[in-house]
């Protein structure tokens, strides 16, 4: 719990190498642990102090800068294994909670995908055309703001009627709190934090692709900023 | 609900203790859609949580918060709430648009973050690239080359590497196979550093084939460095050293 307050507060301040120690001092089992129980709590409770009407939307974007370099630096791994699979992640249009969606990219680069990272408010057609072109075997989604889901079954349905018929996943805040499935197409799998992401990746890696079951132990949400 | 005449620069909003709209200004009838007379029901759901806080506050001085509110254009507007309780209790609130002043700074740094990522994807990309042409050039630098039907010869070129020694022994193996070649000769002259994992891939190709043929493997044209290196593997029975291209053709030549 002491961690996720400091860790909170020094997003806050902005001081990014201030923030890679404390990460590093934080006895971590794994990557996932890091993201779920450290950094997942400290940005939620950036949003809690916004709340409690302590700090600002501007602080808030300070926080999220530092947290994505703090990401892109504990992604950084020079020597990756190759599984030969391919995933995308995007946010959708208008979208800007991109850090849970940076964090379950770096799940897949760490299991040796090859990933394709192309962050917040991504158009449809865009997404569409890369995809098309790269082929991948998985596209991530993410949606953070209620106003966005309109958009979503567009999205889901487009991707799943793409020639080689990747796996659509879904996650974002509202994945945690809500049910989505009505704005969603069928296949479209809903995760509803990472440790089912990552539960998810290890049931298609050994066979058993979309129709992965899941149990009901989600904690918090997912794929926020 | 009352209008107010007054002429004010901002929206202004007076609400009770139970969130009825009791009042506004003409700015803020333009800007949200007041028909529920409810404050609840032009703030965005998440922010109703933060506004309630503030309904219980007392004393007279003003408070000021962020609130995310739904305006007539706007499903989501981030605005500075200016709220303050009067002496008929009664939250007098002004509402200053935020966004306008956020916005440039914000595609500011939407538009360097997207910079970033272009970035690191073009490295990726020429990462990637880059990593085909080294490969590329582990294939060249170890040709396979039949100098008669029991004869063939590998020269090796640049820094021994296990990179490099996979990638050769992969080609070399089924040339090797196919040809039904005696006597392998590897050249050495033209190698310049040697790694330690990459001698013990080369040691273990050189077995391979020593096996396949029933022959010892010729090594020749080995610098000094690389015979105090190989020396420590025993390698006797599995090699032979000799000084030179030269020398070695030349038995062949004459027998």
């Amino acid at each position: 719990m002491q961690h996720i307050g400091t860790l909170a507060s020094i997003l806050l301040e902005g001081d990014a190498d201030k923030a890679w120690e404390c990460i590093q001092r934080y006895p971590a089992v794994s990557r996932l642990d890091v993201y779920q129980n450290l950094l997942t709590p400290a940005m939620q409770q950036v949003g809690h102090l916004w709340e409690m009407n302590e700090i600002t939307v501007a602080d808030e974007h300070l926080a999220t800068a530092t947290c994505d370099f703090v990401l892109s630096k504990l992604a950084f791994h020079p020597d990756k294994r190759r599984s030969g699979r391919k995933a995308m992640f995007l946010c959708l249009d208008g979208e800007q909670h991109y850090i849970g969606l940076k964090m379950v990219n770096s799940i897949f680069e760490e299991q040796g995908w090859e990933t394709r990272y192309l962050g917040p408010s991504l158009p449809l057609e865009y997404a569409l055309d890369f995809a098309k072109t790269w082929r991948p075997d998985v596209i991530g989604l993410s949606v953070g703001i209620v106003y966005h889901l309109p958009k979503l079954k567009d999205y889901a349905e487009a991707f799943a009627a793409l020639p080689d018929s990747p796996s659509v996943l879904l996650g974002g805040r509202l994945a945690g709190l809500y049910d989505l499935r009505p704005y969603c197409s069928a296949d479209t799998v809903i995760l509803r934090d990472l440790p089912e992401t990552e539960q998810w990746l290890r049931h298609f890696e050994t066979g058993g692709k979309k129709h992965a079951g899941f149990g009901s132990t989600a904690s918090s949400s997912v794929f926020e900023s | 609900m009352q209008d107010l005449d007054l002429p004010l620069p901002l929206p202004y909003l007076r609400v009770d203790r139970e969130g009825k709209i009791t009042g506004s200004s003409a700015l803020a009838q333009e800007r949200f859609d007041l028909s529920k007379g409810h404050i609840n029901s032009i703030i965005d759901e998440e922010s109703i949580k933060k506004l309630s806080q503030f309904r219980w506050v007392s004393g007279l001085d003003s408070v000021k918060f962020e609130l995310n509110m739904k305006t007539k254009d706007r499903a989501l507007a981030l605005f500075d709430v200016h709220l303050q309780w009067d002496l008929d209790d009664h939250a007098n609130m002004i509402l200053l648009p935020k966004d306008s002043a956020n916005e440039k700074l914000t595609q500011k740094l939407m538009a360097i973050q997207h910079r970033l990522a272009e970035t690191d994807f073009e490295l990726l990309e020429k990462k990637e690239e880059l990593e085909q042409v080294l490969r590329r050039l582990d294939e060249l630098s170890g040709p396979f080359i039949p100098l008669s039907g029991e004869l063939c010869m590998i020269p090796l070129f640049g820094d021994i590497t296990a990179d490099k020694i996979n990638t050769i022994s992969e080609s070399c193996l089924q040339s090797v196979f196919k040809g039904n070649y005696e006597i392998i000769l590897f050249d050495l002259t033209a190698v310049g550093e040697v790694r330690t994992d990459g001698v013990e891939k080369f040691i273990q190709l050189v077995k391979t084939l020593s096996f396949m043929t029933g022959n010892v493997i010729k090594l020749i044209g080995i610098k000094p460095d690389l015979a105090k290196v190989l020396n420590h593997y025993h390698l006797e029975q599995w090699v032979e050293f000799n000084h030179s291209l030269e020398q070695e053709l030349r038995v062949y030549l004459n027998h």
